[in-house]
């Protein structure tokens, strides 16, 4: 009987296969044979003295270390050299000192060794767990893999690997386990706990094979339904994964095996034909320009939306300059991120710098700010400078050095803009700041391009005023959402209120247009709906001249519009404007999103 | 003994691979090496273990105070000084 669980989407793609289980199911006679195996070990480990014990644990230890790091030049001659990077990891903490020197503490107080390694790997993961940071955090579970791997070679245990090609199912699944299946019979991930951030995820991402979290009862389900086969040898259950849709089914039918290939299919058609459009700029089927750019959080991600075929980057978010730090960042640290993308990119795609927007509620103790109770309508961004001007013009001193270093017309836009005030304020800092460079005779750009994200309704309403202002508008259609709805972003039972193709939102978009077409600057969006197939041919079709969004979605939006004629994009949008709710609005997007699977 | 203090400004901290970076370099020098992070007050830790050095939350911004004592002290204060500054095989800015 089929059983559909739902999961979270977290690495796409399709698998079809039988499920092979992690860890192996405990059954009664297993668990029996567990007993009587902890019995011999103890019996052979009470004649192994204090001196022998340890001398076992140490070679065991260093067996580990080098196992593991011939995984990861493995993994690294296969080209993946960052998946490779946590192997090399895992294999410095095979000998580490927490975990051997303290295993070699514990075997001396009488302990048997390989509970001595248990404990010592336990605690050590439990100390890594306890940081408030979760890039450190999430190491714990490299710990406890690599007290598994020691324990298993003291024990003398091969690891159980999948003998056909499967779909591994687990709690969550150690990535050394992961790494350690041949490549060709791992179909899948299907994980009932883990999350976005586990080594499970990115290893899939890694080998482009599907991966699905937070399945709840998903082997629970397996388990029963393997009892209910009642013939014997145990078979194992067939399994189908949808990881971007985060669906899973347990003994799928025919017809379902028929509908989740003929998905796969599609899916491989559409990268296929994505990939293959990457050398063309973005464009509707009749050739008119759309820009398409990348929105980026680090320096780290130029690579990425370089690989995409940005156009540039439309949103360089400068927050990561001032978070988790004890001071304010240096003028020259900020010069070299922002001269390093600017730098990458070249003179011919703009890298749009978004001036830091940062205040009481992101917890930056150099502000001075208490923590705001209405974040959202806070102060920050442009209104810290009501009080000082030292952040924005230090920030602005550093663009325009970067500009001239790097040989390129520096383009800024500023946040939280709703007032004429604001954007005045604006340009006299950038001024300011042009004015200290140069009399300190440091390399300045000759200009700046200044541009406003339009995200509060006051500035939307005030476009056309605005527009005689600046040099572009950016819409960040997440905030612009909250705002117009009045719905936190973050409450998820608030989330028919979040979809920016309300035409609340997109009536304020087409005013925000209609105000930039006056004073004839160009309109850009930045924010989610950008980077959504449907948001951005109704976007398009509003007249927007640019989208900007993660480098994942460029593929995914160049198609949609690719196959989308300019007359089609104005009808598709009076028809939207003129509805009432999104889910209208996402019906008459669908026909036209619908021709990417033809 | 030597010591040195310096301040970590890899964007994400002392995560995985620039830990490892720091470890791996640490494990060369014969003298025993501890690093302490200066703004949590707790204990220097042995810097030639990747788990107390991640253990020891890192962050951006953190001043650290690198300690080594033996033979090889000197070297072993300037070549880690020097890996933190430049920030342990990761861009800084």
């Amino acid at each position: 009987m089929t059983t559909r669980i739902d999961a979270s989407a977290a690495a796409p793609g399709i698998a079809i296969g039988p499920v092979w289980r992690y860890p192996r199911r405990p059954t009664p006679e297993g668990t029996a044979e567990r007993g009587r195996e902890s019995a011999r070990r103890r019996a052979l480990h009470a004649e192994l003295t204090g001196a022998e014990a340890v001398d076992a644990v140490t070679a065991a230890a260093h067996e580990a270390a080098d196992q593991l790091t011939a995984l990861a030049d493995r993994i690294y001659d296969a080209g993946r050299a960052d998946d490779a990077g946590i192997f090399d990891a895992q294999a410095m903490m095979a000998t580490d000192t927490a975990i051997l020197d303290e295993a070699i503490r514990l075997i001396r107080t009488g302990m048997d060794p390989v509970e001595a390694v248990a404990e010592s790997a336990t605690a050590a993961a439990e100390m890594l767990a306890a940081v408030d940071d979760e890039l450190i955090s999430a190491r714990a579970a490299d710990i406890r893999d690599v007290g598994a791997r020691i324990g298993r070679i003291l024990r003398g245990e091969q690891l159980d690997l999948p003998e056909q090609p499967s779909v591994a199912v687990a709690d969550d699944l150690p990535p050394s386990v992961i790494a350690e299946i041949p490549t060709g019979l791992l179909l899948g991930v299907a994980l009932a706990g883990g999350s976005r951030t586990s080594h499970a995820v990115i290893l899939s991402r890694g080998l482009g094979i599907p991966c699905v979290v937070g399945a709840t009862g998903l082997l629970q389900a397996i388990d029963a339904a393997t009892d209910a086969v009642v013939d014997g040898a145990p078979t194992p259950i067939a399994i189908a994964v949808d990881g971007q849709r985060g669906e899973i089914l347990l003994e799928p039918s025919d017809d379902d095996i028929v509908v989740f290939q003929r998905r796969g299919d599609a899916l491989a058609e559409r990268t296929h034909r994505a990939v293959a459009l990457r050398d063309r700029p973005g464009a509707t089927a009749d050739g008119e320009r759309v820009a398409l750019l990348a929105n980026i959080g680090t320096p780290d991600d130029a690579p990425r939306a370089l690989e995409a075929r940005a156009e540039g980057v439309g949103l360089f978010r400068t927050e990561f300059l001032y978070m988790k730090r004890q001071t304010p960042p240096t003028e020259h640290e900020q010069m070299l991120a922002y001269r390093r993308v600017m730098t990458a990119f070249g003179p011919d795609r703009p890298v749009v710098i978004r001036l830091a927007d940062i205040g009481g509620d992101k917890g930056i103790p150099y502000l001075g700010l208490p923590a705001d109770a209405n974040p959202f309508l806070g102060v920050r961004a442009i209104r810290l400078a009501y009080r000082s001007h030292d952040l924005l013009r230090t920030q602005l001193r550093a663009i325009w050095q970067a500009g001239a270093l790097a040989k390129v017309t520096p383009h800024i836009m500023a946040p939280m803009v709703a007032t004429v005030a604001d954007v005045k304020l604006l340009q006299r800092l950038r001024d300011e700041a042009r004015d200290d460079v140069r009399s300190k005779k440091l390399p300045c750009a000759k200009k700046m391009v200044t541009g406003i994200m339009v995200e509060i309704p006051s500035a939307a309403i005030l476009a056309a005023e605005l527009a005689l202002l600046i040099d572009f508008f950016s819409i960040g259609t997440n905030d612009l959402t909250q705002y117009l709805m009045a719905a936190d972003r973050g409450k998820p039972m608030l989330s028919s209120l979040q979809d920016a193709l309300h035409p609340s939102v997109l009536r304020t978009i087409a005013g925000v247009v209609h105000g930039a077409d006056s004073a004839g600057i160009p309109v850009a969006v930045c924010g989610e709906l950008a980077g959504d197939p449907a948001g951005a041919l109704v976007l398009v079709g509003l007249g927007v001249d640019e989208l900007s969004a993660d480098a994942g979605s460029l593929d995914g939006i160049r198609s949609a519009l690719a196959a989308v004629t300019r007359a089609e994009l104005d009808d598709l949008s009076t028809r939207a404007l003129a509805s009432v709710d999104a889910e209208s609005v996402r019906t008459l997007v669908a026909p036209y999103l619908a021709r990417l699977t033809d | 003994m030597k010591s040195i203090d310096v301040e970590i400004r890899n964007p994400s901290g002392l995560h995985a691979r620039p830990a490892v970076l720091f470890a791996r370099q640490a494990l060369g020098f014969k003298s025993k090496v501890t690093v302490q992070n200066l703004a949590n007050g707790k204990p220097p830790v042995d810097a030639k273990s990747l788990i107390a050095v991640l253990g020891a939350g890192l962050l951006k911004g953190t001043i650290v105070r690198v300690v080594a004592a033996g033979e090889d002290e000197a070297q072993a204060i300037g070549d880690l000084k020097a890996a933190i500054e430049s920030g342990l095989g990761e861009p800084l800015g």
